[in-house]
């Protein structure tokens, strides 16, 4: 019996009159990797914001580890997020800290892990994602790859259950793309639940263990990769995939 | 971090301490008629007065100290001597006397005060302690043209702010267009440079500016007069019998003795000091006092006002409507209100609950002010911090608290440093108001020099020069930051 980690039950996002997302309903379970793809505006970024309540869902409940997440206060909220690492397109590393002091900010002031505890392991981590020579380095002095590896070491720092990625490689030149997909095949390798939005469709066919494939605010397919790649069930996808291979 | 906090603590601290010594000793006000027996029991009087009027108030240099001197001041004396009390002296522009009076500032004004009906309405009188007649001054080169108030029909002419002689002026010479000035240096002044053709002022006043001052001459005004308008007696709080009765004695036995004469007279001696010497370099130490307390003003300004504008922004920035509503509020009242009456509000109208030296309301009044500005700056500071750092942040479970401590307050600071810097710099120049409640900042000591020397823009010069020197060299400092900063 796998255990279940996020289970999101007919989600829909507004704003005013515009829907982003519509009734949405999905599970994630623990080791799932999910790669979720897409035309841009489907609704991707926003829905996997919601599961952290980045967004707040306008209609609907998401569900970790059983809890509620939307009947939570604020307050609450705080406490789950510790159990939700986020990576986001544009890094979003603290530029006024180290990468050491990025990575140690969170579990020293959220779990109270004393300032050596929390630096042997994010030295540890820094190893992890191949960067241990710039603990001591600002982030305005690091490449887009190595600023995205350090901050997926920043969020595992906090030990999540699971993972989510919006974009990871979005913003990077191309010959860095590689160096974070490595990191994230590690990550996957080691067990960790991970969601993924990505354009990179070899990543999300050779890692992930199911595909969502969103269009129109709403997830038309879930399928296994293989399944999804060689014979997609829905019109639109197959009009996606087509137009990914045409390029 | 806390290094940082503990050491701007401790300077703040400081600066207060520093404030409250060297600030003068205010009065608390009493409702009934208690005012002599505050006096008696507290030990001394406190006079205000506004000493640009000489011979009856100026100031005067000796050993390097700036100190009151003129008929007034001796009569002053004479009173604190008959009520055995001691006399402190609360310097402030002669339209604040009366508010000062009501608010108990001050127990006594002796500033050669006429005691009109309009005044009695609001304070008591003494009896008459001196007459003088009412005389214009004019230019020396003018003589054949003007002889007295007739002759200024359609003219332009000036008198003291607030004063009996600009209510004369007004309602004696017809046609003329009168202008109230605060200071009497600024009244010769503007009759040196033209922009009046004469001055009304009270005759030995004008006797004595006349005698230092080649260029202009003392007409007789030939106004008519009325005793109030010629006379010149204390004034004190409303319902001070006890005050009243005392000071009346020693003005008797002033009159008795004939003493009046022989203080002017000596009033006389200092003005011939005063004049000895009118070079700007002989009086470096006023305006070096000067520099000292609009630095202190603008230093302790900007710091409260950092401290308040950061409250006021995170307020702003708060969940809570009403939290918001305030600080909104607050920023929108302070911003739409001229520091003057602010200072005037925080000095007098506070002053009637809390007892507030002038230094220490000057602060107060300027850190405020300051506050409800920076505040706009660091809101402006957090605002541009990009979004997605507050969404890491969040992400990782941080608390607000916590968010804005580590990651956002720091990269805000980052962006705001050289608005603050600019803040420091208006407030160099904003705070020359805190001169009007008798704070010796930099404008108070040019009036000063300016009373002292009877020269009227060499003074202004040296101030403006200061002033520039002090923001210069703050702008360059910060802009020499700023580029270490990046």
């Amino acid at each position: 019996m796998t255990k279940e980690i996020l289970k999101i039950d007919q989600l829909t996002k507004k704003y005013g009159e515009n829907t982003i997302l519509k009734d949405i309903s999905a599970e994630v379970n623990d080791g799932d990797i999910i790669s979720i793809i897409g035309p841009s505006g489907a609704g991707k970024s926003t829905f996997l914001r919601c599961l952290t309540l980045l967004e707040k869902p306008t209609t609907g409940t998401v569900f970790l580890e059983g809890e509620d997440l939307t009947k939570k206060t604020q307050k609450e909220i705080e406490h789950v997020r510790e159990k939700v690492g986020m990576v986001f397109q544009n890094f979003n590393l603290f530029p006024n800290m180290t990468v050491l002091k990025n990575i140690t900010l969170a579990p020293v002031r959220v779990k109270g892990l004393t300032e050596d505890e929390a630096q042997k392991q994010a030295l540890e981590l820094l190893k992890q994602v191949g960067l241990s020579d710039k603990a001591d380095a600002y982030p305005d002095n690091l490449s887009g790859g190595q600023r995205q590896r350090v901050a997926i070491a920043r969020a595992l720092a906090m030990k999540p259950d699971v993972m989510l990625f919006d974009e990871p490689t979005s913003a990077l030149d191309p010959e860095m793309v590689g160096e974070v997909l490595d990191v994230m095949r590690e990550l996957a390798k080691s067990g960790m639940t991970m969601v993924v939005v990505t354009h990179e469709m070899g990543f999300a066919q050779s890692v992930s263990n199911q595909i969502w494939f969103m269009d129109n605010a709403d997830i038309q397919e879930k399928a296994a990769p293989s399944d999804f790649f060689s014979n997609p069930k829905t019109d639109r996808a197959k009009e996606f995939l087509s137009k990914i291979l045409v390029k | 971090m806390k290094k940082i906090y503990s050491l701007v603590l401790i300077v703040l601290v400081s600066l207060m301490t520093f404030g409250t010594i060297f600030a003068q000793e205010g009065t608390k006000a009493d409702e009934k008629d208690a005012t002599y027996e505050k006096i008696v029991k507290r030990g001394y009087i406190v006079l205000g007065t506004s000493p640009d009027y000489a011979p009856y108030e100026f100031q005067t240099t000796s050993n390097g100290k700036s100190k009151d001197v003129g008929m007034d001041i001796s009569i002053a004396k004479d009173i604190a001597d008959d009520l055995g009390v001691k006399l402190k002296i609360k310097n402030m522009d002669f339209d604040s006397l009366l508010v000062a009076l009501q608010t108990g500032k001050v127990d006594m004004v002796l500033s050669g005060m006429n005691p009109s009906a309009a005044r009695r309405k609001s304070v008591d009188f003494s009896d008459i302690y001196y007459k003088g007649g009412q005389s214009i001054i004019i230019n020396k080169k003018d003589s054949r043209i003007y002889k007295d108030k007739s002759s200024f029909e359609n003219k332009k002419i000036a008198a003291q702010t607030g004063s009996i002689q600009y209510n004369l002026a007004k309602k004696q010479i017809k046609g003329a267009t009168v202008s109230g000035i605060e200071k009497g240096t600024d009244l010769i002044l503007a009759l040196q440079t033209n922009k009046v053709d004469g001055v009304v002022m009270e005759k030995p006043t004008a006797e004595a500016y006349a005698s230092n001052n080649s260029g202009i001459k003392v007409i007789n005004g030939g106004f008519e007069l009325n005793d109030d308008e010629t006379s010149t007696a204390v004034a004190m709080p409303k319902n001070s019998p006890v005050l009243q009765k005392k000071i009346n004695g020693t003005i008797a036995k002033i009159n008795s003795k004939n003493l009046i004469p022989q203080y002017l007279k000596e009033a006389g001696t200092y003005l011939k000091g005063n004049t000895a010497n009118t070079s700007m370099l002989h009086y470096w130490k006023y305006f070096a006092m000067g520099v000292g307390y609009t630095i202190l003003i603008s230093l302790v300004g900007v710091i409260f006002g950092f401290i308040t504008g950061t409250l006021l922004a995170l307020l702003r920035l708060s969940n809570s409507k009403i939290l918001r509503m305030i600080s909104t509020a607050y920023v929108e009242f302070v911003r739409g209100t001229p520091l003057m009456v602010q200072l005037m509000f925080v000095y007098f109208g506070l002053g009637l609950f809390v007892n507030l030296p002038a230094l220490t309301a000057g602060m107060i009044a300027v850190s405020l002010n300051s506050g409800a500005y920076i505040a706009e700056v660091i809101r402006g500071g957090i605002n541009s911090v990009d979004g997605g750092q507050l969404e890491a942040a969040e992400s990782l479970g941080l608390n607000k608290k916590d968010r804005m401590r580590y990651v956002i307050m720091p990269q805000a600071l980052k962006n705001i440093w050289p608005a603050l810097g600019n803040e420091f710099i208006s407030l160099i120049k904003e705070s020359s108001i805190v001169s009007i409640i008798g704070v010796t900042d930099l404008i108070y000591q040019l009036k000063i020099v300016q009373s002292d020397t009877y020269r009227g823009v060499a003074p202004i010069v040296v101030a403006m020069i200061l002033y520039f020197i002090m923001t210069y060299s703050l702008s360059r400092l910060l802009k020499f930051y700023e580029r270490k900063f990046n």
